[in-house]
């Protein structure tokens, strides 16, 4: 029987070889796409965030760990897709317009996978209209910008106003370097958050409940 | 003592007269003449004359040349992006797909190169006895990841081998900028690597202690002092950074000033730091900007220490802001009462302001945190004697200092918001820049009673 703690340890070594083989061995014994999902692969993401989060490991582990999980998801997809699987959210991600950094922005793309959440990656340098046509395409729940620079979050205003007068019903989150809570506040963002596994949580939770 | 002597002295661990100040301006030195970012990233005549109005202006102890992490990684290639209100970004990086090593090492006289060295030298020779100059040269880990891309995370787990021989070419790459910089009058070589804190205390000690130490060895050899920046929340780092023998370490706020000290302190290093660039420096005012220097001076055992912004200065950084740092950090007793009685808010203005309607004469009332002390109140107010005595009309000339209470008050009732300010018949003339001779008379001239 496929070992779903094993499963979620090899991820969190970035370990894709043997995640994939594990999740093969669990597909054929009968095991739903999802259940190998909600049990070994965002498991081991869900840990990786915490850790993350906690100064424990850093961001090559983080990728090698999201290696590891696509790897897996390479099997699951199709499977999880001819089952119906219910989506659990949609995700609307991209660095603001100006700015080219991207490391935490991909941080956040994996945490958000790592929950089951869909994500639409636009990229780095995003005008604030981009953001606003691909979460009405996509009807996502929620948009998370990205920032490293002082000058470019400025930009994360832009995107807020351009959401209201849409009048899309979707909330916006903010984080980056600079970012702070008051700064969230004082553009009229919805949400702020400090790092990549706490973004994916309030946007598991935004999606939960939209 | 000069301010030059007072980094050196710090950084090689002697007691000195007060504390160095060391405003890290890059493009943020050009809002003060008025040139945007890119101009003077790349014109070296407006670079000079911007630093030199940082240097009269904020009067630091030392301060770098330019703060620009990209001039290496243009030269080996990378495609930039300009903005006006902050140093270029990476757009490409040449190694992306290709496994192969470079081998080139740039020239003195290849692209910015040559001008960041020209104004070394031009600096070294105006400012240079009395301030300490810091020549920038980007770190090789993230030089390693301008010339590779993010990749190079992905590469330290799966190609470890690879990583070690890139980052044996940046290190060579970083040794020769240094080199440039020290020859052309540079007391400090600042080795900037932000990406220092996105990687792990074993990833820090497999790939990074090597050639960073090697590195420093360089800079030492050649007699000049070395300084490790890092940003970012660098905090488990700060020990293996250390270990690297730089002369000094500088680190931002997301780092705890007084955690990183202790560790500092046991290796005999100085820290320099961390003032807040967002939160404090570009959205704070000045009350806030002295008192978050006072606390943080206030959270550390005293020596090694210089203290300055976290990072790079966001360009539009209000220049009364920078003012406030450096009387805190200067004149730290005069800031601490001034902070102490703006915590203070209720305080009562119990005076009375002028009939500005019905004045008989000219009023020019000059705001100043202390004339004498503070750099750019010395300045504002010579300006404001200089034209009035100029003008040789009668005029009514007072300076309100913001070491007085009343004056504080005062203020609060006037609206004053930057210091210092001019005023003139009630209304505001100039702030924090201060005019020339000339703009003054007319100004007095125009709004004479």
């Amino acid at each position: 029987m496929a070992d779903m703690q094993a499963l979620s340890e090899f991820l969190q070594r970035g370990k894709a070889k043997e995640v994939k083989e594990l999740v093969q061995q669990a597909v054929s014994e009968g095991l739903s796409a999802e259940d190998i999902l909600d049990q070994g692969l965002l498991v081991g993401m869900n840990k990786i965030g915490v850790k993350f989060k906690n100064n424990e490991v850093f961001v090559p582990e983080v990728l090698i760990a999201a290696r590891a999980m696509n790897a897996g998801m390479e099997i699951l997809k199709p499977l999880l897709a001819a089952a119906n699987a219910q989506n659990r959210g949609t995700v609307v991600l991209g660095t603001v317009k100006g700015d080219l950094h991207d490391i935490g922005k991909n941080l956040v793309g994996m945490m958000l996978k790592g929950k089951g959440l869909t994500v639409i990656d636009l990229g780095t340098d995003v005008p604030p209209e981009r953001f606003v046509e691909a979460a009405a395409k996509h009807s996502a729940q929620i948009i998370a910008c990205s920032a490293l620079l002082t000058t470019t979050m400025k930009e994360m205003e832009k995107v807020v106003k351009a959401v209201k007068s849409a009048g899309l019903d979707v909330k916006v989150m903010v984080g980056g370097a600079p970012v702070t809570e008051a700064f969230k506040t004082s553009i009229g963002a919805d949400f702020y958050s400090p790092d990549a596994a706490t973004a994916s949580e309030i946007a598991l939770q935004v999606c939960r409940n939209a | 003592m000069t301010g030059r002597e007072r980094v050196l002295q710090t950084i090689a661990g002697h007691r000195t007269d007060s504390l160095p100040w060391v405003p890290f301006t890059g493009v943020h030195a050009g809002k003060l003449l008025g040139y945007d970012a890119k101009k003077v990233s790349t014109d070296v005549d407006a670079l000079v004359a911007s630093a030199l109005e940082v240097n009269r202006l904020y009067h630091p102890d030392g301060q770098p040349v330019m703060f620009d992490l990209q001039i290496e990684a243009e030269v080996l290639g990378c495609e930039l992006v300009w903005s006006d209100d902050g140093p270029p970004s990476v757009k490409t990086h040449p190694l992306a797909e290709t496994g192969d090593i470079p081998s080139r090492i740039p020239l003195p006289d290849e692209g910015r190169i040559a001008m960041h060295l020209e104004a070394s030298r031009r600096l070294k020779k105006s400012i240079g006895a009395s301030t300490a100059l810091y020549g920038i040269c980007c770190g090789p880990f993230t030089l390693a990841s301008h010339l590779r891309g993010t990749e190079i995370f992905m590469d330290m787990m799966l190609e470890p081998a690879y990583v070690h021989e890139l980052l044996s070419y940046t290190k060579e790459v970083a040794k020769a900028v240094s080199g440039y910089l020290i020859e052309a009058g540079i007391d400090i070589v600042a080795v900037v690597d932000p990406l220092i804190s996105q990687i792990s205390p074993s990833h820090f000690a497999q790939f990074m202690e090597k050639p960073f130490t090697e590195l420093f060895e360089h800079i030492r050899a050649l007699g000049a002092t070395s300084s490790f920046f890092v940003c970012g929340n660098a905090t488990m780092n700060i020990e293996p950074m250390c270990r690297t023998k730089c002369d000094s370490l500088s680190v931002d706020e997301n780092v705890n000033l007084a955690f990183a000290k202790k560790i500092t302190d046991t290796y005999g290093i100085s820290i320099g730091g961390n003032i807040p660039l967002t939160s404090v420096m570009l959205f704070g005012n000045q009350q806030d900007n002295m008192k978050t220097v006072v606390d943080l001076i206030d959270s550390v055992p005293s020596g090694n220490l210089i203290i300055s912004p976290g990072c790079d200065m966001p360009y539009d950084v209000p220049i009364e802001n920078v003012i406030a740092v450096e009387h805190a950090v200067h004149e730290t007793e005069s800031a601490r009462s001034m902070v102490r009685h703006y915590q203070k808010a209720e305080l009562a203005f119990t005076g009375t302001l002028p009939e500005y309607d019905k004045l008989s004469k000219p009023l020019v009332e000059v705001f100043t945190l202390d004339s004498a002390t503070c750099a750019a109140c010395t300045y504002m107010w010579a300006a404001a004697q200089d034209a009035v005595a100029q003008l040789g009309r009668d005029i009514d000339l007072i300076e309100y200092k913001y070491t007085v209470p009343q004056n504080i008050a005062r203020c609060r009732e006037m609206g004053v918001k930057q210091l210092p300010s001019i005023y003139i018949n009630g209304n505001l003339a100039f702030s924090s820049i201060i005019p020339s001779r000339e703009e003054l008379m007319r100004t007095i001239g125009e709004g004479s009673v």
